[in-house]
């Protein structure tokens, strides 16, 4: 378990085991609730400071990871003085990286309850206040409560039963999980999904209608693909040979050229503009440059 | 060629150094006073009229994130958010932002709160126009549907990172009437949004947002900073063409071996193909 590696091993193996982990569950839980009260009770000017300097640390931290050398450097057969200690450093931040990451999780997990609170906020007032389609609100709560309820019971011997009970109390428990997640939530998933292919022919419909020298030349060029990614385009120009100049008329060859060359190159442009967007964006996050809204009002 | 590393090499330092460079100082010579132009983009050059749109029908407006969490597609959709709120609070129409990341919607909360506050009309937030609905995917996107739906929104603004869900929540828009704007980093999605909705901002434009809504310095100083980096990057690519083509002539050329290989070990094996 990742998660014991924080805890001396000695006491997590012990006879107080489980006993002395829900305590430091519950030290966890104490601190980051008080660190979380002290930041809200702080007075904005000073919290904008807080925020400013975790969040310039978090990105040196990754900055550093990403950018220092994680080997000593050479010239020729001298090492640059101090690049050793820089790569130590380096492979140390690289190996801390779970750590860091369970940090994000954690926080993730703080905001996981205010989301169920959200939740139970807007239902409860819809059957509260009898709102139109309140039902469905009473059943969020059903199935919330149920699934959960469930979902414990499943990995949990209840030894109050006997063996024998709670063993059939366990397997029920776990043949109605299997119910309520892979027969209910993963059919409507399915479900969900499968609606995409008839809104893939409505916005077809809409996108190709010729309206334009641009329109018609989507049109066309969507066709050809289309006609090269199914039997009936491979056959269209089956007398075309194989191998030759010809050959690059065939459907499935034009339909693979226009995938590669044109549509991959028009991708990467794309992708450069967004990758550099996405630079800017964590620069100006990092420095605390952003302005409008979120590091110059707000807080 | 090289392989791909998982940690800087020498190229990196030298391409991200002079993109960090552009963008810092292009920064502030913005904050100096220098004007900067920022050309128009339909998309963004929408919003009064959608704003208007909704006021006019008394219906409210939908802005929907996407699966983005807390990460810089987050939070730049936050950033979007904060404007079309600031937007709609001057007419007083809502706006329901459902989301699907837990940590992104108490984010959501406070910048909502923050725009309203900003505003003058603190008291037009409504907590529960800001909701998490569910982090699965398909369930965000029924729950999305189902407020389209009930709510009849007149305009929906789709802003974030989306997967197959995009073309479902943009054709549900389309059959209740909604004037749609999309913007996405994810590429497989911007022909869906393209498809389907009334504008659609693609690339860089999503992060050209912030900028081109607020007119703030430090962004468009931001915005022209990127341009450079995209000059470099176009610059990089011509350059990276042209070796490529040299050693692929050589075996005919066979003068062209000594400055290919010499090109091979300054610039192009710093350039590893995956």
């Amino acid at each position: 378990m990742h998660s014991l590696n924080y805890i001396p091993l000695a006491l997590a193996s012990g006879r107080y085991s489980s006993l002395i982990l829900l305590a430091y569950i519950l030290g966890a839980l104490v601190i980051g609730i008080a660190f979380l009260a002290g930041l809200m009770a702080t007075p904005p000017r000073y919290r904008k400071i807080v925020v400013m300097l975790v969040t310039f640390a978090g990105g040196l931290y990754f900055s550093l990871e990403f950018l220092l050398p994680h080997n000593p450097i050479y010239i020729g057969k001298y090492m640059i003085p101090g690049s050793r200690g820089v790569a130590n450093l380096a492979n140390g931040l690289t190996a801390a990286k779970p750590s860091v990451a369970d940090w994000a999780m954690i926080i993730g997990s703080f905001a996981l309850l205010l989301g169920v609170s959200n939740l139970f906020q807007i239902h409860g007032k819809a059957v509260r206040k009898k709102t139109p389609g309140w039902y469905n609100s009473l059943a969020f709560f059903i199935t919330f409560f149920l699934i959960m309820i469930v979902g414990f019971l499943k990995d949990y011997k209840l030894g109050f039963l006997g063996s024998h009970n709670a063993a059939a109390f366990q397997a029920g428990s776990g043949n109605l999980y299997n119910i309520l997640f892979n027969g209910f939530v993963q059919s409507l998933d399915a479900t969900m999904f499968s609606l995409i292919a008839f809104y893939i022919v409505s916005a077809a419909y809409r996108a190709f209608r010729v309206k334009s020298a641009e329109a018609a030349l989507m049109m066309g060029t969507a066709g050809v693909i289309m006609l090269g990614l199914v039997p009936v385009g491979a056959w269209l120009t089956n007398w075309l040979p194989h191998t030759g100049f010809f050959a690059s008329m065939r459907l499935e060859q034009i339909t693979y050229w226009l995938l590669i060359w044109p549509n991959m190159a028009v991708q990467r442009a794309i992708d450069f503009g967004l990758g550099i967007g996405a630079l800017a964006m964590s620069l100006r996050i990092w420095l605390s440059l952003e302005r409008g809204s979120f590091f110059d009002r707000q807080l | 060629m090289g392989t791909m590393s998982e940690f800087a090499n020498p190229a990196v330092y030298v391409v991200e150094g002079l993109l960090v460079f552009f963008i810092l100082w292009k920064i502030l010579s913005a904050r100096r006073g220098r004007q900067l132009f920022i050309r128009r983009i339909p998309g963004l050059s929408v919003l009064d009229e959608a704003v208007g749109r909704a006021t006019e029908m008394g219906r409210p407006m939908l802005y929907a994130p996407g699966l983005s969490g807390l990460d810089i597609v987050g939070l730049q959709s936050m950033a979007i958010m904060s404007h079309v709120i600031k937007h709609a609070a001057n007419y007083s129409t809502r706006v329901i932002v459902p989301l699907a990341d837990p940590v992104l919607y108490t984010v959501a909360e406070e910048v909502a709160k923050d725009a309203y506050t900003t505003q003058g009309v603190p008291e037009q937030f409504m907590a529960e126009d800001i909701r998490y609905l569910t982090s699965q995917q398909f369930a965000w996107a029924s729950g999305v549907v189902g407020i389209l739906h009930r709510e009849k929104v007149a305009t929906a603004f789709y802003f974030g990172y989306y997967y197959a869900e995009a073309l479902i929540l943009a054709e549900n828009g389309q059959m209740v009437g909604a004037i749609q704007v999309a913007g996405t980093p994810a590429i497989t999605q911007i022909p869906f949004f393209l498809a389907a909705c009334d504008y659609t901002i693609i690339g860089d434009e999503y992060y050209a947002a912030s900028a081109y809504l607020s007119r703030e310095p430090t962004l468009l100083g931001s915005l022209v900073g990127q341009d450079y980096g995209k000059l470099l990057i176009i610059g990089l690519v011509l350059l990276g063409v042209g070796l490529v083509t040299l050693k692929v002539i050589e075996p005919h050329v066979p003068l062209l071996h000594g400055f290919n290989t010499f090109a091979y070990n300054l610039f192009l094996k710093y350039f590893p193909r995956t």
